[in-house]
């Protein structure tokens, strides 16, 4: 990927709002699985899914503290996250300053 | 950190890729996207802090027009005191419930610990403590409704919640904590009518700056591709 190039992880709507939803946090906050449910307004097996995929891309971590109906997972953004939207945007803009 | 979960997973990605996803439709969702989620999250929307700054002046302003043509000195009314204390619980309560919508779902660094709940919890004690202690140690009214009334709350709120969040490098809400307490400051040099105006009319100018500049930060925070 050049630096003009879109993130694949990051260029897909349901990803790119969880990203920014995500970013939107002060550092060293986390967000509840179902509060982010909510300002996505994603499924919750849609939120899985592309969870899933910026976890492998080390994007974001998650942590998931109790048992069964006490169960939370808490979702951050990772450092390397945060970096990568950041040359998302950086991205975007040469993009759209080129059409 | 372990895998993430806290639901099943019964339905499928859906159209999840960026396949058909322009630049400038992503920068819109981009924009959009982190706009709404600073508004959800921000505990003093500038809207509810424009309220507050008509509850303010509202609070205030009763009781100066009470206070202001009083020979001698009395003090707020007995009508003045119900509208002033069911303003008083119409901010807290509404900036209590706005404050638990923002952070619902939220840990971390941003939530009060209950060390510092209890410090601004014990300031009050200690501020209304005092107040009830002052006329039975020979204060006059003027000083007791006219400046103390005024400046205490002002000055002892302000500068504890001006500390926490100077502590948390919070410098958006520690700015008009410190300007409260400057308020509270400057309405001792008024006088036991001038303190009502002084606060009546600068309290409502610092909320208003808090909303303003909460707004500024809302939106130059937001990505602009």
């Amino acid at each position: 990927m050049t630096d003009n190039e879109l993130d694949p992880v990051i260029h897909a709507p349901a990803r790119l709002r969880i990203v920014a939803t995500l970013a939107a946090l002060p550092d060293g906050d986390t967000l509840s699985f179902t509060r982010l449910q909510d300002m996505t307004n994603l499924t919750p097996g849609n939120l899985i899914t592309h969870l899933r995929k910026l976890e492998d891309a080390d994007y974001l971590a998650s942590e998931r503290t109790g048992n069964g109906n006490t169960a939370k997972t808490s979702i951050a953004l990772t450092g390397h996250g945060r970096a990568a939207l950041d040359a998302y945007t950086k991205a975007l803009r040469a993009l759209l300053n080129g059409l | 950190m372990s895998n993430t979960s806290g639901a099943s997973p019964t339905a499928a990605a859906g159209n999840g890729d960026g396949d058909g996803l322009d630049p400038q439709d992503a920068a819109a969702l981009l924009r959009d996207t982190t706009r709404r989620a600073r508004r959800q999250l921000e505990p003093f929307p500038p809207l509810m802090s424009v309220v507050r700054a008509g509850i303010a002046l509202a609070t205030y302003g009763t009781i100066w027009l009470t206070v202001r043509g009083q020979h001698p000195y009395h003090g707020p009314t007995s009508l003045d005191i119900p509208i002033v204390l069911a303003l008083a619980a119409v901010n807290l309560g509404a900036a209590i419930v706005l404050a638990r919508r923002a952070y619902a779902g939220v840990s971390g660094k941003s939530k009060l610990r209950p060390v510092e709940i209890l410090s601004m919890a014990l300031v009050w004690i200690g501020v209304f403590v005092v107040m009830a202690a002052l006329p039975g140690a020979g204060v006059s009214r003027e000083v007791w409704f006219g400046q103390y009334m005024v400046a205490a709350p002002l000055i002892a709120a302000g500068l504890a919640w001006a500390g926490i969040m100077a502590v948390r490098a919070n410098w958006l809400s520690a700015g008009p904590a410190l300007a409260a307490a400057a308020i509270g400051v400057a309405s001792v040099f008024g006088g036991p009518v001038g303190a009502w105006a002084i606060a009546a009319l600068a309290l409502p100018v610092a909320i208003l700056a808090h909303a303003i500049a909460v707004t500024v930060r809302q939106r130059a925070a937001t990505t602009r591709p």
